[in-house]
């Protein structure tokens, strides 16, 4: 009798260190995977929020991207704060472990169709919560860069060149002409921006130089109002959407990052207007 | 205004229109909805060039109607406003009257200067005040509910 209760007792108690020890480690295990989970989320979220301010989004936009994917990921709770060229972001879980983690944007470049690739990313993620390394994946085949060149991104500036020659005020000679400087920028814009120039100077180099090819083209009998293509041409360069954006983000309580986009696009307004002003005062003295 | 400058600005805004869609790379289903966008605002501004004098209320009555009508096809298609607006605005963008600012600051003509000047700040502001007006509203509608939940938690 003795002998069995001893037996058992020591058999309970060998019972109960082992499922403590098994908790102790599972607790532990846990407490890692929650960590690693955290961080995955944070910079899942992360990088789809960078990538949508690269493509052009407004940043109300932006942090509820963040908000929502980690709030869909179960996680407690979330602080995210964005301008245009900065996202940060804390995930706190149940049990108060903490993660940080920030994005700093350097460039950007317009790209609405894949501004709405990614909200429709957004959106599945929110609404399925797939494997984070499916997301990741679906996000990186989105942000994959296609080939440095394309075609019709050209024609769209042409278009677009041509076009607003013709509203001005120009004759169709005159959008002949705005057409070819217009691919000029375009060339200029993939590759000379690609090497990292400050996008003021680059604003102001490519003014400089399509406001000279108007002269050329005008003064070699190519188009007859030099006035009229660099016009035109202007269309291209004035940061139009970045005003817009500016004016809603501020209406939207983002104050910070509407003052940047309404300082950088008026820094740039006149980085167009110094450029342009080269030919023509070149114009005035030589022609 | 006869109508043969109308129509000039109606299709090359329109025409505008699309090289900025394609140039912002919109997807190609969007391209028509911005170029109807386009073509719409630029017949409000035809309208509004009829019966108004003044440059802001010239700008301002069709950057409302762009806003209106961003807003309404974002809910429709389930996309993001801002690049149905930032295309279909664009036909109203200042570019000329930048370009004669810079123009008169070189050639030193101070009067047409300050007057060009004024006026590209005028269209600015036409066009910003009509944004916020239709943006307001939307946003007072639709404002933050999302951000509302996570703080009451």
């Amino acid at each position: 009798m003795t002998f069995d209760f001893l037996r058992y007792y020591n058999h309970y108690v060998f019972v109960c260190e082992k499922n403590r020890e098994g908790f102790a480690l599972l607790a532990g295990e846990q407490r890692e995977m929650d960590e690693r989970y955290l961080e995955k989320v944070l910079s899942l979220a992360l990088d789809l929020g960078k990538s949508m301010v690269k493509c052009g989004a407004e940043i109300n936009r932006v942090e509820e991207t963040v908000l929502r994917i980690a709030y869909a990921y179960k996680i407690e709770k979330t602080e995210v704060f964005s301008i245009v060229s900065m996202i940060q972001a804390t995930v706190i879980d149940s049990e108060n472990h903490t993660h940080t983690q920030m994005r700093r944007i350097y460039s950007y470049s317009t790209n609405f169709g894949r501004l709405e690739k990614l909200n429709a990313l957004s959106r599945k993620i929110c609404a399925e919560t797939p494997d984070l390394d499916l997301a990741r994946e679906e996000l990186e085949k989105i942000c994959r860069d296609g080939k440095k060149f394309d075609g019709k991104v050209c024609l769209g500036y042409m278009l677009a060149a041509a076009a607003f020659t013709f509203f001005f005020g120009g004759n169709l000679w005159d959008s002949a002409a705005a057409a070819p400087i217009a691919a000029v920028i375009y060339l200029m814009q993939t590759y000379i921006k690609a090497s990292g120039m400050s996008r003021l100077l680059f604003t102001a180099l490519t003014s400089a130089v399509s406001g000279s090819l108007a002269m050329l083209f005008v003064h070699i009998g190519f188009g007859s109002h030099a006035d009229m293509i660099m016009i035109g041409d202007i269309m291209l360069l004035i940061p139009g959407l970045m005003l817009i954006n500016s004016v809603r983000e501020m209406l939207c309580g983002d104050l910070m990052s509407g003052l940047l986009r309404l300082l950088e696009s008026v820094i740039l307004a006149m980085s167009i207007a110094c450029g342009y002003a080269i030919p023509i005062v070149a114009s005035g003295i030589f022609g | 205004m006869d109508l043969k400058q109308a129509l000039i600005i109606i299709i090359s805004g329109m025409l505008g229109t699309v090289g900025f869609s394609v140039l912002f790379r919109s997807d190609k289903h969007r391209i028509i909805c911005n170029a109807v966008g386009g073509a719409l605002t630029c017949v409000v501004y035809v309208i509004c060039c009829r019966y108004f004098d003044h440059l802001f209320a010239q700008n301002f009555f069709p950057a409302v109607f762009a806003t209106a009508y961003a807003e309404i096809m974002a809910r429709i298609m389930q996309a993001p406003a801002t690049p149905i607006l930032a295309c279909s605005i664009i036909p109203l963008v200042p570019g000329g009257k930048l370009y004669y600012t810079t123009y008169y600051f070189v050639m030193s003509q101070m009067d047409s200067f300050d007057a060009s000047l004024s006026d590209t700040l005028k269209i600015s502001a036409g066009l910003a005040v009509g944004i916020i007006c239709i943006s307001v509203v939307v946003h007072e509608i639709t404002r933050h509910k999302f951000k509302q939940i996570l703080d009451v938690e």
